[in-house]
C-alpha cells in the first residue's frame, strides 16, 4: 500500500500535464483566436498525423537524422573532450575554436552548409551533429579535468599506461559529467532537428509542422508541437534510466525527503 | 646509514643491526623547485640525501609546506626532481611502478568499482587470473577488517573504511615499498588511532619497507623505526632519529613507556626551537 506522499509524487507528472492542458484549454476558449485551437482540438488531430503513412515516414526520417547526428557527435566529442581535459596543449588548441562556434546558433550556419552540401540529409545531420557535440565536448572536458590526480597516480603505480589511464580511469571517473552533457545534447538534437527542417523544408517532423502553419491548419501545428514535446519527454526518460543505471555508484545514497513536504 | 649525521644525544643510537640491512631506496642530493610566479621560485626541497633500508618503517615528519609529500612523490615516480635522483634498488626512478605502492590521504579509490573491484584492480592489471585475484583480494579485505563490505561502493563507506580499502588495494599488487602520504590525516582522532594500531599489526606480519609522511609527532614515534625530521623554507632534513622501542608495539604499553614519552617530547622541543629561531636558513 503506497503512502499518500508516495502516491502524490508518482502522480505529480501526470497532474502537471493535465494542469497545463487545462490552462491551454481555458486560455484558448477565452481568447477565441483562430490560430490558437483548444487543447482538445489539438489532441484530436494527433491520431490523424500518426495514422498517416506519409507523416510517419517524415517523422521517421527526422528521427533517423537525429539518431545519426547524436550518435556520431557523442562518439567524436567524448574522446576529444577527455583529451582536452587531460592535455593542456590539446585544450589550448581546441578551446578557441570551440569558443568561436559555441555562441553561434547552429541553425544560423545552415544556409552556408546548404550552399556546400545541398538541402538533403547530410546538411541537416551535420547541423544536429554540431548542436550536440559542443555540450558533450564541454562536459567531457570538465569531467576529465576534475579527475583526481591521485586516482591517476594510483593507476600508474599499478602499471597502467597513459592510454589505459585515459580509457579505464578518466572515462569512468568523468562518466557522470559526460552523461550530463549527453542529456543536454539529446534535447539539443531534438531542437536542431526541428529547426533544420524549418530552414530546409523537404521532409521531416518540422516539415509537417511548418507546412501546416502555411496552410493555416492550426490544430495540426499544435498537434505536432505536442508530438515533438512527447518525443522529448520519452527520449529524456529513457536516457535518464540508462544514465542512472550506468552511474549508480555516484548517485546520492538516499532519496532525501524535500524539506517543505 | 644516512647522509645527515644523527643527533648525538644519549638516546639516539646508531644502526646496530646484526646483519647489515640492505639499502632499498636511495635519495641522492634531490632538490625540487616550483615556479610559483614569473620571477619567484619556491624551493620545496633543498639538497635532500637519505637512504632507506629494506624492511624499515621510516616516517618523514615535518610542518606543512616542508616538502615531505613532494619527497614521497619523487620516490613514487609521480614527480621528477629538479636536480638529483632517487633510486630504488640501485635503479634510477623514472616513473611510477608496482614495486612502490602509494596510499594517499585522499584515498583516491575508484568510485565506480566496489570494494572488491578496487582491491582486485591491481592484480588483474598485473595479469593475475580473475579467480585467483578475487580470492587474494577477499583475504586482504578480511585482513583490513572489512569482511562483509566487498560489494559496497566507496561512497557508502566512512573515511576510515575507505582508507582500509585503499591500503588493501595497494597491498594487493605486492609492492616492495609502501608510500603512505599522511594516510590518516583526514580521519577523526578515534579512527586514526584504530588505523594506526591495525597498520602496525599488518606491517608486523611481513615487514615491508614503509615510507610514511606525517605531521604528527606521536604517530611518527609510535609507528617508526626511524623518524626523518624536516624543516621548511627550504625543505631540508634536520635530523634523523632512530626510534629504539621494542616491537611488537602495543599502544597501551607504549604510551606509558618513558622512552616513548622522551622521544615525543624531545622531537617536539626540536620543532619549537626551530620555530623560535625564525625561518631556517
Amino acid at each position: 500500500m503506497m503512502s499518500p506522499a508516495t502516491l502524490l509524487r508518482r502522480a505529480a507528472p501526470v497532474l502537471a500535464c493535465i494542469g497545463l492542458l487545462a490552462v491551454w484549454q481555458f486560455a484558448s476558449l477565452v481568447l477565441k483566436n483562430d490560430s490558437f485551437p483548444t487543447a482538445i482540438e489539438a489532441i484530436r488531430a494527433i491520431p490523424d498525423i500518426l495514422g498517416d503513412k506519409e507523416s510517419l515516414i517524415n517523422i521517421l526520417a527526422s528521427l533517423r537524422r537525429m539518431a545519426l547526428g547524436f550518435g556520431v557527435a557523442v562518439l567524436v566529442s567524448i574522446p576529444l573532450g577527455l583529451l582536452m581535459g587531460r592535455s593542456r596543449s590539446v585544450a589550448a588548441f581546441f578551446n578557441p575554436l570551440l569558443m568561436v562556434i559555441y555562441p553561434v546558433p547552429k541553425a544560423a550556419l545552415m544556409p552556408i552548409i546548404m550552399l556546400w552540401l545541398g538541402v538533403g540529409d547530410v546538411t541537416k545531420t551535420l547541423v544536429i551533429f554540431l548542436g550536440v557535440s559542443l555540450p558533450v565536448i564541454y562536459h567531457s572536458f570538465e569531467g576529465a579535468k576534475a579527475v583526481e590526480e591521485k586516482m591517476l597516480w594510483s593507476g600508474a603505480a599499478m602499471g597502467l599506461s597513459p592510454a589505459q589511464r585515459l580509457v579505464r580511469i578518466v572515462l569512468p571517473a568523468a562518466l557522470p559529467e559526460i552523461l550530463t552533457g549527453c542529456r543536454t545534447g539529446l534535447v539539443l538534437a531534438l531542437i536542431t532537428m526541428i529547426t533544420s527542417e524549418m530552414i530546409a523544408r523537404q521532409s521531416g517532423a518540422g516539415n509537417i509542422l511548418f507546412n501546416a502553419l502555411d496552410m493555416g491548419q492550426y490544430d495540426t501545428v499544435f498537434a505536432m508541437i505536442i508530438i515533438v514535446g512527447a518525443m522529448g519527454i520519452c527520449f529524456d526518460a529513457i536516457f535518464e534510466r540508462v544514465r542512472a543505471r550506468l552511474v549508480r555508484w555516484s548517485e546520492p545514497q538516499f532519496d532525501l525527503p524535500l524539506s517543505f513536504s | 646509514m644516512t647522509a645527515v649525521p644523527a643527533r648525538s644525544s644519549e638516546w639516539v643510537r646508531p644502526v646496530t643491526s646484526q646483519e647489515p640491512a640492505s639499502v632499498i631506496i636511495e635519495i641522492d642530493h634531490v632538490s625540487q623547485v616550483f615556479q610559483t610566479s614569473a620571477r619567484k621560485d619556491h624551493v620545496a626541497l633543498s639538497d635532500i640525501s637519505l637512504t632507506i633500508e629494506e624492511g624499515a618503517f621510516v616516517s618523514i615528519l615535518g610542518p606543512s609546506g616542508c616538502g615531505k609529500s613532494t619527497l614521497l612523490y619523487i620516490v613514487g615516480g609521480f614527480v621528477s626532481p629538479t636536480s638529483g635522483a632517487a633510486k630504488m634498488k640501485g635503479q634510477a626512478i623514472t616513473g611510477p611502478g608496482p614495486d612502490r605502492g602509494p596510499v594517499f590521504q585522499e584515498f583516491a579509490l575508484f568510485p565506480w568499482k566496489t570494494v572488491l573491484g578496487n582491491v582486485m584492480y591491481g592484480p588483474c592489471q598485473q595479469g593475475v587470473r580473475a579467480a585467483e585475484a578475487e580470492a587474494q583480494s577477499r583475504a586482504l579485505i578480511e585482513m583490513v577488517g572489512l569482511k562483509g563490505y566487498e560489494n559496497f561502493y566507496p561512497k557508502e563507506l566512512s573515511g576510515g573504511m575507505k582508507q582500509r580499502v585503499a591500503l588493501a588495494r595497494t597491498l594487493a599488487y605486492h609492492p616492495e615499498v609502501l608510500l603512505m602520504d599522511e594516510p590518516f590525516g583526514a580521519l577523526d582522532a578515534h579512527t586514526r588511532t584504530r588505523l594506526q594500531n591495525d597498520l602496525l599489526n599488518i606491517w608486523e606480519r611481513d615487514r615491508k619497507t614503509v615510507l610514511f609522511v606525517t605531521h604528527s609527532v606521536d604517530e611518527a614515534v609510535f609507528l617508526s623505526d626511524k623518524v626523518v625530521m624536516m624543516s621548511k623554507s627550504p625543505g631540508r632534513i634536520r635530523e634523523v632519529i632512530d626510534i629504539d622501542l621494542p616491537r611488537p608495539r602495543r599502544r597501551n604499553e607504549l604510551l606509558l613507556d618513558p622512552r616513548y614519552q622522551k622521544y615525543v617530547v624531545d622531537i617536539e622541543r626540536m620543532f619549537d626551537e626551530s620555530d623560535e629561531a625564525g625561518p631556517a636558513l
